[in-house]
């Protein structure tokens, strides 16, 4: 996978945030795909990873999409009640509240990192929250400050 | 006469004129902390220090150093070295025991010239250092003990003695005596000046109390590995690292390779590492030869008190008292060899009895 | 509270009752070993000792440098005091207040069995900042440190300087509400000494309110300046009672998870990445800031960790030991304002 990040000084209005997306395999994932089948457009700035429950999302993950430089991070997993493991989503909620919460302690903008829950039949819902999470990154700009400087 | 004076409020002077040819590294305040850095504005060194949090082998041998990088292109590998090691370099106002501590590093990293680490070496070759006498070593101090004394001068090119308002500067090596030799516009030193730094070493030397028969730890040390004693020392002992990573002479480290993928290009570093922490030995396999507390405690002072002067017949240890003051559970170093100095006693008494 | 008392006559206070009740329990054979602290050798230190004879008990002193979370012994990383043969020593702690937290907190972690533990509680009466003092002091060595009338008088060769004591305490310490050791109907058996009979903590965290009206930006500058001279040594998690990970995220290298260089996003990375892990576990001891050989203050995000388990789960580290941890548990009901949803 190479993906060309943006050079710090070339932040201009055709700039485009990379941001990377974990969804879960049994919900957001098929979400996505329903989006896709039902054509409904949504911007292409997410780049997905799937993982097999929102629960397999380790907060490091996070942490290090943003010191390699993505613009902006997506996460999302089936609603509360109906993760296919029963509690995957529910443990990790807990963790993201916090994660979330240090992220802003610690100075890294609100918006860089945000959190959903959408299933596999909703495909609007996950192309309209694309649009919100794509608008959000978009004002908030590049990520320069936590990309890893390589000197 | 290579004995000159260079007042206090010439060292920017002294500074702009080697910066010019020289990195200038010298000790700054940051954050509360005195450490050796590259300085960019003269206003910033701090000579009135006692010694510094980071040793300065910070400088030849920094926390994280590049060894090289590359770049890929398709299937293209190109390897960029570093491009830096023939610079100058030029450490201001390092003590005597941390010069002479970049003296035994360079042993390491030669291994009686079988083993060299250019990188270290290269750079040691190109520093000149002026060392600083010590006017009021610390109480932790104990740099007599192991060869050394708080105005020992031949580990530094040009040595400094604070006289209050100015510095007597002597040409120690060759090339500081050169390189005074270009400082044309110091001052000539009197004879009261250099009789007064005569007597502050004196001073200072008679005010270093601590006083260990470190010949004797390291014979005792030859045949008291399984001395239950390392039981006694590691056992308060909570393996932080701190007594090895701001030791002067430590040269542990760990190469760690770094790739950026998303930009095809990489590099391996190094970065200190520590024989304190549990993974230090750990190998591939799983097994880790030295995986209990005691084993690592004994491994540090066993390092520097006899497996050092085995190797180069030298002490692994300055005498800078870091580990001393720094330890966070106070497993005084001082206490540490005074307690081996007593497994001996104990067995000689038993043998008479 | 009866009298206020000067600090140096409350230190002696404790110190006489604890060697007293160290005593008994070494006498009556209820314990084996008493971890506690002794005189340091230094002058801002104290040196945790391991006492195994009723003579020795005169050794342990307390005063306002006892900053080491004893707890860290006990920890399965620390291997001498578990028996190599897995029968278990009994052990009696010294505990101010964190350390009895820890304590609890580590059998909620199921790390330790109290069974074979006696919290010795004492009244803790504060710990002093000595990074402070040190950093005000600069570049003179302080040979002598006493506190005298609730002033904390610093000696050395050519000065003296005093300083006011409620001052110079610990960020944490200013905050403390839990100064003994929590004690309940559960703990009962396990705590000797002075302890606390309580069962939640309230408090308001007014401390952050200065820090968290910054904008993000300030923030942002704030934890680079605080945090940039950090050396990546990690002695902050080696004195962390709650550390006690054979591989810590840090370590593991296969793959690499994060950098290990000093550039600042990693160093913010490991501190993140700490802090998370922390979250419903610090027990507010202070023992990483007072550790760290650069002195960096890391009490505001231990504060901010505190605060957050307090206000989403309601939740005190080592107070209680049914509750579970709350990064081990969920609710069905928990808050998620933080996620996304359509306009
Ligand atoms: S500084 Fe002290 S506690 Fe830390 S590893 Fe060294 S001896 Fe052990
Ligand atoms: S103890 Fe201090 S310097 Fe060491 S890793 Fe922790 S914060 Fe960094
Ligand atoms: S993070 Fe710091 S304050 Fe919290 S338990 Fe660990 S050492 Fe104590
Ligand atoms: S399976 Fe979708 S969140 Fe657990």
């Amino acid at each position: 996978m190479t993906v060309q990040t943006v050079d710090d000084k070339s932040i201009n209005e055709n700039w485009e945030p990379k941001i990377i997306a974990f969804l879960c395999n049994w919900c957001s994932y098929a979400g996505a795909d329903l989006a896709g089948v039902s054509r409904i457009q949504y911007p292409p700035n997410i780049r997905i990873v799937r993982v097999p429950c929102s629960g397999r999302i380790n907060p490091n993950f996070i942490i290090k999409s943003l010191t390699d430089g993505w613009d902006g991070v997506l996460v999302s997993g089936c609603h509360p009640g109906d993760c296919h493991y029963i509690s995957g989503n529910l443990v990790a909620r807990r963790r993201f509240a916090i994660l979330n919460e240090l992220l802003e302690f610690f100075g890294i903008e609100p918006g860089r990192v945000n959190f959903m829950w959408a299933s596999a039949a909703e495909g609007e819902r996950f192309a309209n929250l694309i649009k919100k999470v794509t608008k959000i990154i978009k004002e908030l700009g590049p990520n320069t400050k936590f990309k890893k400087k390589w000197c | 006469m290579e004995q000159k004076i260079l007042q206090k409020d010439q060292v920017g002077k002294l500074y702009s004129e080697l910066s010019k040819v020289y990195t200038f590294y010298a000790p700054i305040k940051e954050k509360g902390n005195i450490v050796f850095k590259k300085i960019e504005n003269p206003k910033d060194i701090v000579l009135d220090y006692l010694n510094s949090k980071i040793p300065p082998k910070s400088v030849l041998f920094p926390e994280t150093e590049v060894l090289f990088e590359y770049k890929l292109d398709g299937k293209d590998v190109e390897i960029i070295d570093r491009q830096d090691l023939d610079d100058k370099i030029l450490i201001f106002g390092i003590r005597p025991c941390d010069a002479y501590s970049l003296e035994l590093m360079a042993n390491f990293f030669s291994f009686h010239g079988n083993l060299k680490d250019e990188l270290y070496l290269k750079k040691k070759e190109n520093t000149t250092i002026i060392g600083m006498g010590c006017n009021n070593p610390r109480t932790t101090c104990f740099c007599t003990s192991v060869d050394g004394n708080p105005f020992k001068k031949e580990d530094s090119d040009i040595f400094l003695t604070d006289l209050g308002e100015k510095y007597l500067v002597e040409g120690i090596s060759d090339k500081g005596k050169d390189l005074i030799q270009k400082l044309s516009w110091l001052a000539e030193a009197k004879n009261a000046d250099i009789k007064k730094a005569n007597e502050l070493a004196k001073q200072a030397e008679e005010s270093i109390t601590t006083k260990m028969d470190v010949k004797e730890v390291t014979k005792i040390l030859e045949s008291s590995f399984q001395h239950p004693v390392w039981d006694e020392i590691s056992e308060s002992c909570i393996g932080c690292g701190t007594c090895a990573y701001l030791c002067p002479t430590c040269t542990c480290f760990d190469v760690i390779d770094e790739t950026d993928d998303y930009n095809n290009k990489g590099r391996r570093i190094r970065i200190w590492d520590t024989c304190q922490s549990c993974l230090y030995t750990l190998e591939a396999s799983g097994h880790n030869p030295r995986d209990t507390k005691i084993q690592r405690c004994r491994n540090r002072i066993m390092h520097k008190f006899s497996y050092y002067p085995k190797n180069y017949d030298l002490l692994g240890c300055v005498g800078c008292g870091r580990c001393i003051h720094l330890c966070p559970v106070n497993n005084d170093l001082r206490v540490i060899l005074d307690k081996i100095l007593k497994v001996e006693k104990k067995e000689d008494e038993k043998a008479i009895a | 509270m009866v009298l206020k008392m000067g600090v140096e006559a409350e230190n002696q206070n404790i110190e006489k009752s604890m060697i007293e009740t160290a005593n008994n329990l070494l006498k009556n054979k209820e314990v084996d070993v008493i971890i506690g602290y002794s005189k340091g050798t230094v002058p801002l230190s104290s040196a945790p000792i391991i006492i195994r004879r009723e003579e020795d008990t005169d050794k342990l002193i307390w005063n306002n440098l006892c900053y080491v979370n004893l707890a860290k012994y006990l920890v399965p990383l620390m291997p001498q005091l578990c028996d190599s043969e897995g029968n278990s020593l009994k052990i009696g702690v010294v505990s101010k207040g964190c350390v009895g937290r820890a304590l609890i907190h580590l059998a909620v972690e199921k790390q330790i069995k109290l069974d074979d533990i006696k919290i010795i509680g004492i009244p803790c009466n504060g710990n002093i900042n000595r990074k402070r003092i040190e950093k005000e002091i600069g570049e003179s060595e302080i040979l002598e440190l006493s506190i005298v009338d609730n002033n904390i008088n610093v000696k050395g060769k050519d000065f003296e300087q005093s300083f006011p004591f409620d001052e110079y305490l610990n960020e944490l310490c200013k905050v403390c509400k839990v100064k003994s050791p929590p004690n309940n109907e559960s703990l009962a058996e396990v705590c000797v000494g002075e302890c606390l009979e309580i069962t939640s903590v309230e408090d308001d965290f007014s401390d952050l309110d200065e820090y968290e009206s910054k904008s993000t930006e300030e923030k942002w500058d704030y934890i680079i300046d605080t945090l940039r001279t950090c050396t990546r040594c990690y002695a902050c998690r080696e004195a962390c009672p709650m550390c006690y990970c054979h591989l810590c995220f840090v370590d593991q290298n296969k793959p690499i998870w994060f950098g290990k260089t000093t550039e600042i996003s990693e160093i913010i990375t490991f501190h993140l990445t700490r802090a998370m892990h922390l979250a419903g576990r610090c027990v507010a001891c202070g023992a990483c800031s007072s550790v760290c050989p650069m002195g960096i203050d890391l009490n505001l995000i231990t504060r901010k960790l505190e605060k957050i388990v307090k206000g989403r789960f309601n939740f005190t580290s080592g107070i209680d030991i049914e509750t579970l941890a709350p990064m081990t548990t969920f609710k069905m009901d928990d808050s998620e304002e933080f996620m996304l949803e359509e306009d």
